[in-house]
């Protein structure tokens, strides 16, 4: 490879000087003669180097093509994985959703309480510094026994957006493992490309020692099929719906058919 | 301490935190508050062992020993064979829930549920034991 490069540059030299000289000496078509020479054995050594790295992308291709984990990558689990990333949208958006209307819910409640407390509080001060009249009492009174009435209603509204909000926090938890097993997944791909390099880097270097991207593979197969018992939650249109349920009320169904 | 009582002590097992936080916020609501925590089975076991616990409340998937795994070290130990189990679990596969109950689970919620289905479940199990 050297001695080929050394010959090369040699060649370009000798031309080179030439040319030097046909300019000097005003041989303008001679110079240009030369010129065209230059230019022929570039395109000649681009070609052949295009020709080299289109049979080392071939071959780079064709291992790929054997690398069955990255194929099953590109047909099945980037859908699947897609589908499942769209699924965790929906679910957190719909978790902000409901909490946010269950805020949205809560706010006036809260005003309310807030505007009425400061009332009364303005009208018992009166109260206790003796300047309320008897009608004025009374219908302070009133008032209180109204406010009280109202906190019997909108305290238990408030609990029931609190826990709404609470509960709209699960999405966490699902979301979680669905990006958990997305995450399994980009892992994957990472080690099938480092194998792809690997096999790739190979050819160019003419290295034969590759026994350590079959071990690889063989990992990722053994981890995939580790995955079967736990499944994580249900992502409708991408999981089978005939082999789970799609409910609480399916699950009690089941579990009584079982006599449970 | 009879099972159903405010003061009964429960454990709840889920790697999330999140969901440990809300079925304790639950379970509060419920009137239960002594409620304790672990992030997956190979952490609750050895507190199942030695504390006294009337209710587990389970994940399924978990990262060490799953909630599956946990529920049968349970039935498999004498002294927690007979410990109610209540699995709140993402898991919705027909034979995982089979299973769970082969494996001689209490109750089985799917996520996301709703607080009504873990009082319904829980009262359940409560009435099964007492009866």
């Amino acid at each position: 490879m050297e001695q080929q490069y050394e010959e090369i540059s040699q060649r370009y030299t000798e031309q080179l000087n030439d040319l030097a000289k046909k300019i000097e000496t005003g041989q303008t078509e001679s110079a240009e003669k030369i010129l065209d020479e230059i230019t022929r054995w570039r395109e000649d050594s681009l070609f052949q180097e295009l020709g080299k790295l289109t049979r080392e992308f071939h071959e780079a291709l064709q291992n790929f093509r054997l690398d069955s984990r990255i194929s099953s990558i590109a047909e099945e689990d980037f859908p699947d994985a897609r589908e499942r990333l769209h699924y965790v949208i929906t679910m957190t958006a719909q978790s902000a959703d409901r909490s946010l209307t269950a805020t949205e819910n809560s706010m006036p409640i809260c005003h309310d309480i807030k505007d009425r407390s400061r009332i009364l509080r303005e009208q018992w001060a009166r109260f206790t510094n003796r300047e309320l009249s008897a009608d004025e009492f009374r219908s302070l009174s009133k008032d209180i026994s109204v406010f009280l009435d109202g906190l019997d209603r909108d305290v238990p509204v408030l609990e029931e957006n609190l826990s709404e909000i609470t509960m709209a926090q699960d999405f966490q938890d699902l979301t979680g493992q669905i990006i958990g097993r997305v995450i399994n997944l980009v892992d994957d791909v990472e080690a099938s490309l480092v194998n792809l390099i690997r096999l790739s880097g190979q050819h160019i270097l003419n290295d034969k020692n590759d026994s350590t991207a079959g071990e690889e593979s063989q990992k990722q197969k053994k981890g995939k099929e580790r995955d079967i018992e736990a499944q994580g939650p249900m992502v409708p249109g991408v999981d089978d719906e005939a082999e789970m349920v799609s409910g609480q009320d399916e699950v009690d169904d089941l579990l009584s058919s079982l006599g449970f | 301490m009879a099972l159903g009582e405010p003061n009964m002590k429960i454990l709840v097992v889920d790697d999330f935190s999140t969901m440990r936080r809300i079925i304790k916020n639950l379970l509060r609501e419920l009137g239960f508050t002594n409620t304790h925590e672990a992030d997956d089975g190979n952490t609750a076991l050895p507190m199942l062992k030695d504390g006294d616990y009337e209710l587990l409340v389970t994940d399924w998937n978990m990262p060490g020993m799953e909630g599956i795994d946990l529920l049968k070290a349970c039935r498999a130990d004498p002294d927690l064979a007979k410990l109610p189990v209540l699995m709140v679990t993402a898991e919705q596969k027909k034979e995982q829930i089979v299973e769970a109950a082969q494996a001689g689970v209490n109750g089985y919620i799917v996520k996301p549920f709703t607080a009504q289905t873990l009082k319904e479940k829980l009262d359940k199990i409560f009435e099964r034991m007492a009866g």
